[in-house]
């Protein structure tokens, strides 16, 4: 009977220890400032729009309420609007207090998210035409240029904002067409109120009462809405509410460690961007940015919400409505027009910024574990590698090799020698990552903490004494990361010199910069912690990982005097990380619905600028069975981000640790990653001058073809690859759906299918569902090597998958994988076209600026050629016509079978720096 | 099914091998897939390169050639010239050879103290076995004596009964009070189980939500202190556990322990030497009972039978008990020659770090710190034809498997436990040296090895001078 109590007893606390802990989190209903909002009425927004007028540029002028107010009101003061204009079709909407009517406090603006060069493509407004609608009693209108085609509309009573198209007066984007608005302005507290808020046994002092707002935003031509991470749910937004949506909390955007997320919650966890891009039947997309750094919650509304609100709507446009609430902070936002879903990507990077080029090595695979025990542990994990012929390029440090989890030192004991460690791996070529999180122990013999504690560099309580919270390490404090100064401060700890051994191959990883704060409200900073200035915590909450991040991978580059890229990985994020690094979806859990909910999550994490994304591979909780780590391991390859990882309690799981087969399928598996770098390598790079993502939904590729629009099993690689997951266990069949007229080339038989179908396939355990697309290019490395490094000198090879003209084209980008020479020019990249039966290539790089060149003495090997009718026996090449052999030979994509035959042109020995031409006789 | 490809480049002079293993195509591709030389590695998975490694190991993944590192001793997998590998071979090969010499001289010397091991095993094995007998025989006389026994307590007791009403009713109860107190000692029963439904009530209104929850909050994290909740969070990830759940656990603990887990082995070790002397005690003792049979019951002691009838009840239970622990040790599978015999009363103790380990074969592992002891596993069997002892069922981890731990055997002069380790949290690893694994195969291997590396290093020498 004891015994049984005991293990009942033991159930019930892994019962709770496993699960989502929802009710230490606030619901909207327990969040005043959601709770009021969402019981708005359409419609009861009074403000008008008053002195329109040109000035500075912008379109500007104040709302007032319309009617009288009640006398026992406090008496609304005007709010300041303005309408400013920028290039590539962005309209930048800001609704402030009026400084000049002295507000309690100057509300907060996040700083240093916007690029510093975004407000040189500002054009200056000259004036403003007035347009009266029919049918509207008071419809003025101010209406400025956008851009060509396009136009931005103020109306005046009610106020609203929209964007649309001059051509059939067709909208956009629009703000306020409900009449939802809402801004709480600051105020002195009166005698009987009591501004704190309790919960779970928190108190929130809330010393500046009330001052959230909240609007609606309504997208045309709309049939999904996607974006706002983070969330564990699909990639097209489900609606929140309104007719047949069962009672649902809306999409929360609030930085949270959030012990075993589910998989399938509007729920907010690690970051957050308030960047929502619509897309539609039409094939247009346009987007919306709220650079806001507060709570922010958002519903989606389901069609009729609106049925009984009497809002004349255009009818004949499809729409949907969203609807915007946030805790603090100023309006200031920014419409995207698009129209393709590429240029509302591109419009909003230019906002906050394109994605860092990475290190070479960092596109790799990475090996991490919860934690690398030691230097014997380290340099057994790292043999064994060599021993089954796995590539890998990372090895990772978790918090347990820091001496009492203070970052920037190692346990004495267990990392006795972190130089030699290091300099045994990049000897190898490989690299390693250490963590280094912001909570910082508060032990006086700490030089850091004494360093910062000194400075007065910690966030401060609402006392104002430093705020001590508990993390790892205990009682712990945080450096204020808003502030430019301690962040240069936090950049100097990684010197070689402050940083105690460290090496040049030793990169970062952030963690916990929510920030997590153990025994603090949902398990995060309490709100009315004060940083720089007197900014409350509530304010800047989201972006505290960003400016974390910001400082860390600046320390990076100060590190290497400006010539080495940074790689710092965080698991925090806010608009505009992707300028600092990779991010990961945190701490997933070993099972197939969170395999499956990688792919959204990385889709919306890449859509909305944070192209260098990934989940932990196995799952980072539990014990992956070798199946499922497996089909892990075929789908994680193709992530922008791949990376092993998990927690200290489950078993080791290493891809060798399963039996020869289980081997030798994650072998495969990373080997096609590395087979493919050259191609991810040109993707980064692309995403670092377009801003497009490396992974991206199948309608930024087919932006027409509506079967595509709520696909998220599967995902393009660039332009060429399709890839779809392989989600459940002992599958022997999958449906896929190639979008499309044209066909799609399986990348291990070289087999046909037909685009615009859904395809059942039968599927085996080694591979998942991979695809070229007809008409493009691929540059591979098929060359296996202990990691990427060694790999720089390897010959490539180019698949070539002709579409229903027999032609194709593709892209190869190439620098020295490291510095930041291919600023200046010092990159290779070339463009390949076939047509008519000839292969050229041809220069694409702008001419370098500076002296610093990169040259490449790589060949290519082979060349395949898929979709070519076979019979051809030699191709010559230009220059030097000479001749290579045209035979059957095999793909040799995937590993153990080598894959289907196809043509193939041998050594045709041309440079992949140098234009050429082969002839195919 | 393995293909052998040679190639000979006559001008840089070396050779090397493509070998492709059983994973790869069943049907070939041709060689000139392979993206082999002129200036090329293998391509294909699973392709391996033979470094010309003259006095040295030669064996070597393809994916090695010409990556800039050198890994051939003799720099033959760098031959595309980027990178300049000195020539290591001679000095590798002496290494290789001496560390060779080394685990050779080990293995002799290893190989004479396993047989040693072995014959005293057997020695230990016969002694063993004559105890059984000899137990067997002495429990049949000591039976036999008990019986004889009971029997005369039985009539002095009627005796008493007739001579003395009184105090015939006082042994009554002193009886009726031994039986009483028999069972009581075993305290378990007696103790109120815990009641299921109050623990499920006490995690439920822990767990459930609470309805007014910003004025209430939870109990659980409300009336903790600040440090007490950072920690009861932490935990989440850690599975470390706070000084709350350490309670509640410990008592679940203890209860479970003291349902009687390791009650079994507890043996009375019995003096082998004396064993003869003691039969023939008995047997002296037995006939004066016969005598005494004869004799008529008032001459009787009683006092001195009742000593006696105890004594031997004693000693028959003390005889079965080893009885059972012999025949249960020899249930065991002490190896092909028995060579494990002697590990059986045997325990090795190992101290790392904060902890000492005790490792005892046939038995359980431990690991002790501080004031704490836990069990890392129970015996299961070798495992690796021998060369792994298994322990498994050890005390459940929070959050995580039975603790397990496994020991790996190698030759070594000494029997020694030399390292623990925990690969994965709670699944323990260790290393022991014994002479019992110097197998003689193994030392002719190494000596063949010896042969044809020193044979290979000579041909090296030669080659160089040339």
């Amino acid at each position: 009977m004891k015994r049984i109590a005991f293990f009942f007893l033991l159930f019930l606390a892994s019962q709770t220890v496993h699960s989502w802990k929802k009710d230490e989190f606030r619901a909207c209903d327990q969040t005043p400032f959601c709770k009021r909002a969402r019981f708005r009425k359409p419609g009861s927004c009074t403000l008008i729009a008053t002195d329109v007028s040109i000035s500075d540029g912008d379109l500007t002028a104040k709302l007032v309420p319309k009617a009288q107010q009640d006398h026992d009101q406090d008496p609304i003061k005007p709010l300041t609007l303005s309408v400013s204009v920028y290039q590539d079709g962005i309209l930048r909407l800001k609704i402030d207090e009026d400084p000049s009517l002295d507000p309690p406090k100057k509300r907060f603006q996040v700083p240093d998210v916007i690029l510093p060069e975004f407000e040189s493509k500002k054009l200056w407004l000259q004036s403003a035409s007035t347009e009266k609608l029919d049918g509207n009693i008071a419809g003025l209108s101010s209406v400025v240029y956008l851009s060509d085609g396009y136009e931005a509309v103020l109306r005046h009573d009610p106020f609203e904002v929209y964007v649309r198209e001059k051509a059939g007066n067709r909208r956009v984007v629009s703000l306020n067409s409900h009449g939802l608005f809402d801004f709480e302005q600051l105020r002195v507290k009166k005698e009987d109120e009591d501004w704190e808020e309790r919960f779970r046994g928190h108190t929130d002092t809330r010393p500046y009462g009330p001052q959230s707002i909240s609007f609606d935003v309504s997208f045309y031509e709309s049939d999904f809405v996607y974006g706002i991470p983070e969330h564990a749910s699909s990639f097209a937004l489900k609606p929140t509410r309104g007719p047949g949506v069962e009672e649902s909390e809306p999409y929360r955007l609030f930085n949270l460690d959030v012990f075993e997320y589910v998989h399938d919650s509007p729920f907010g966890i690690y970051g957050s961007i308030p960047f929502m891009v619509s897309h539609g039947k039409s094939g247009k997309s346009s987007g919306f940015f709220w650079l806001n750094a507060a709570e922010m919650q958002i519903d989606v509304l389901a069609k009729g919400w609106d049925a009984e609100d009497g809002i004349l709507m255009p009818i004949d446009q499809n729409r949907i409505d969203t609807f915007w609430m946030t805790e603090a902070g100023i309006v200031d936002t920014f419409f995207f027009i698009g129209p393709g879903p590429k240029d509302v990507v591109k419009q909003y990077m230019s906002v906050t910024g394109l994605p860092a080029m990475p290190q070479l090595f960092s596109t790799a695979y990475h090996q991490c574990r919860w934690n690398y025990r030691d230097e014997e542990d380290v340099e057994n994990v790292d043999s064994k590698f060599d021993e089954h012929d796995i590539p890998y390029d990372v090895l990772w440090l978790d918090i347990e090799h820091t001496d009492g989890k203070r970052y920037f030192t190692w346990d004495k004991l267990l990392f006795p020698h972190p130089e030699e460690m290091q300099r045994k791996l990049a000897a190898k070529g490989r690299h390693m990552v250490t963590i280094v999180d912001p909570h910082i122990k508060r032990d006086d013999s700490f030089d850091l903490h004494k360093d910062a504690s000194q400075r007065g560099y910690y966030v401060k309580d609402a006392t104002g004494k430093d705020f001590d919270g508990w993390c790892w390490p205990g009682s712990s404090s945080y450096p204020d990361v808003l502030n430019p100064e301690i962040r240069s401060w936090w950049s100097e700890k990684f010197s070689y010199k402050n940083y105690v051994g460290s090496t040049p191959s030793l990169y970062i990883w952030n963690d916990m910069n929510e920030p997590s704060v153990f025994n603090g409200p949902e398990v995060t900073m309490p709100r009315d912690v004060l940083h720089l200035g007197g900014v409350e915590h509530r304010e800047l909450h989201n972006a505290y990982g960003y400016y974390f991040h910001m400082a860390t991978a600046d320390g990076l580059v100060k590190r290497g005097d400006g010539k080495d890229r940074p790689f710092v990985l965080s698991r925090a994020f806010f608009a505009g990380s992707q300028r600092y690094g990779a991010v990961w979806t945190g701490d997933n859990s070993a099972d197939w619905d969170h395999l499956r909910v990688s792919v959204p999550m990385i889709l919306s994490l890449g859509l909305t600028g944070m192209s260098f994304s990934g989940a932990d591979v196995g799952g980072f909780f539990g014990n992956p069975e070798p199946e499922l780590l497996v089909r892990w391991y075929q789908l994680g390859a193709y992530y922008p981000f791949f990376r092993g990882h998990a927690h200290h309690d489950t078993k080791r799981r290493e891809p060798w640790l399963f039996g020869e087969r289980n081997t030798a399928l994650m072998r495969d598996a990373i080997r096609i990653r590395y087979t493919l770098l050259p191609y991810f390598y040109t993707l980064f790079r692309e995403a670092n001058v377009t801003g497009v993502p490396v992974v991206r939904p199948l309608w930024m590729e087919f932006p027409s073809d509506e079967a595509a629009f709520s696909n998220d099993e599967a995902f393009m690689v660039g332009n060429s690859l399709l890839v779809q997951g392989i989600y459940e266990t002992r599958a022997k069949h999958a449906s896929v759906y190639l979008p499309g007229k044209e066909s799609w080339y399986d990348l291990r038989t070289g087999t046909a299918y037909k685009g615009g179908k859904t395809h059942k396939l039968e599927v085996s355990e080694e591979s998942i569902p991979a695809f070229q697309r007809a008409g493009t290019i691929v540059p591979r490395k098929d060359r296996f090597r202990r990691s990427s490094t060694q790999m720089m000198h390897d010959p490539f090879t180019l698949v070539i998958a002709l579409n229903t003209f027999q032609e194709a084209e593709g892209e190869l980008y190439l620098d020295d994988g490291k510095s930041f020479d291919f600023k200046q020019g010092a990159y290779i990249h070339r463009r390949f076209v076939f047509s008519n039966g000839h292969l050229t290539s041809s220069n694409v790089a702008s001419s370098p600026l500076g002296n610093s060149k990169f040259s490449s003495d790589c060949i290519i090997e082979r060349i395949i050629i898929l979709g070519y009718t076979p019979g051809a026996k030699t191709a010559l090449v230009e220059p030097g016509n000479h001749k290579a052999e045209i035979e059957l030979g095999p793909l040799g994509f995937g590993g153990q079978h080598g894959g289907g035959a196809a043509v193939t042109i041998r050594k045709p020995g041309v440079r992949v720096a140098e234009d050429w031409k082969i002839k195919i006789l | 099914m393995k293909l052998t490809i040679s190639l000979i480049n006559l001008s840089v002079v070396f050779f090397y091998l493509i070998i492709l293993s059983d994973e790869s195509s069943p049907s070939p591709p041709s060689d000139s897939f392979l993206g082999i030389p002129p200036q090329g590695t293998s391509a294909c998975p699973g392709g391996k390169f033979f470094c010309k490694n003259v006095g040295h190991s030669p064996l070597l993944y393809s994916s090695r050639v010409n990556d800039g590192i050198c890994d051939c001793c003799d720099g033959s997998d760098e031959y595309d010239g980027k990178v300049k590998c000195p020539n290591t071979c001679n000095k590798a090969g002496k290494v290789a050879i001496e560390s060779l010499k080394r685990k050779i001289e080990v293995y002799q010397e290893g190989v004479a103290l396993r047989k040693q091991e072995i014959e005293q095993a057997k020695r230990a094995i016969v002694r063993d076995k004559a105890e059984l007998s000899a137990l067997e025989k002495e429990r049949e006389a000591v039976g036999k004596l008990v019986s004889q026994l009971t029997e005369l307590v039985r009539k002095l007791e009627q005796e008493h009964q007739e001579k003395n009403e009184d105090e015939k009713i006082e042994a009554q109860n002193e009886k009726v009070e031994n039986e009483k107190s028999g069972p009581e000692e075993n305290a378990d029963s007696q103790i109120e189980p815990m009641k299921t439904s109050e623990v499920e009530k006490q995690w439920q209104s822990n767990d459930s939500p609470s309805d007014q929850n910003e004025k209430d909050g939870d109990e659980s994290s409300e009336g903790l202190s600040r440090e007490e909740l950072g920690q009861l969070v932490a935990s989440r990830w850690t599975g470390k556990m706070t000084g709350v759940q350490v309670k509640e656990i410990d008592q679940a603990k203890n209860d479970q322990e003291n349902g009687g887990r390791d009650a079994g082995y507890k043996e009375s070790e019995a003096d082998n030497a004396s064993h003869q002397s003691w039969l023939n005690k008995i047997q002296e003792t037995a006939q004066n009972f016969l005598n005494l049979f004869s004799a008529p019951v008032a001459n009787l002691d009683a006092n001195q039978i009742r000593k006696e009838y105890d004594d031997y009840t004693a000693k028959l239970s003390d005889i079965d008990s080893r009885i059972s622990s012999l025949t249960g040790k020899f249930k065991h599978d002490f190896g092909k020659e028995n060579e494990f015999y002697l590990f059986y009363d045997r325990c090795f103790e190992l101290e790392q770090d904060k902890y000492v380990y005790k490792v005892c074969p046939f038995k359980d592992a431990k690991q002790k710190g501080g004031y704490s002891e836990t069990l890392l596993g129970n015996w299961v069997e070798f495992g690796n034809s021998y060369r792994l002892m298994l322990f498994t069922d050890g005390d459940v981890c929070w959050n995580g498997p039975d603790r397990h731990l496994k020991v790996k055997l190698r030759c070594g002069l000494k029997t020694e436990l030399t390292g623990m380790d925990e690969p994965s949290r709670c699944e323990y690893a260790a290393l022991m040296y014994t002479p019992i694994l110097c197998l003689d195969e193994k030392l002719e291997e190494f000596k063949q090895k010896l042969e044809s590396m020193n044979q290979v290093q000579e041909q090296g020498l030669n080659h160089d001078e040339l």
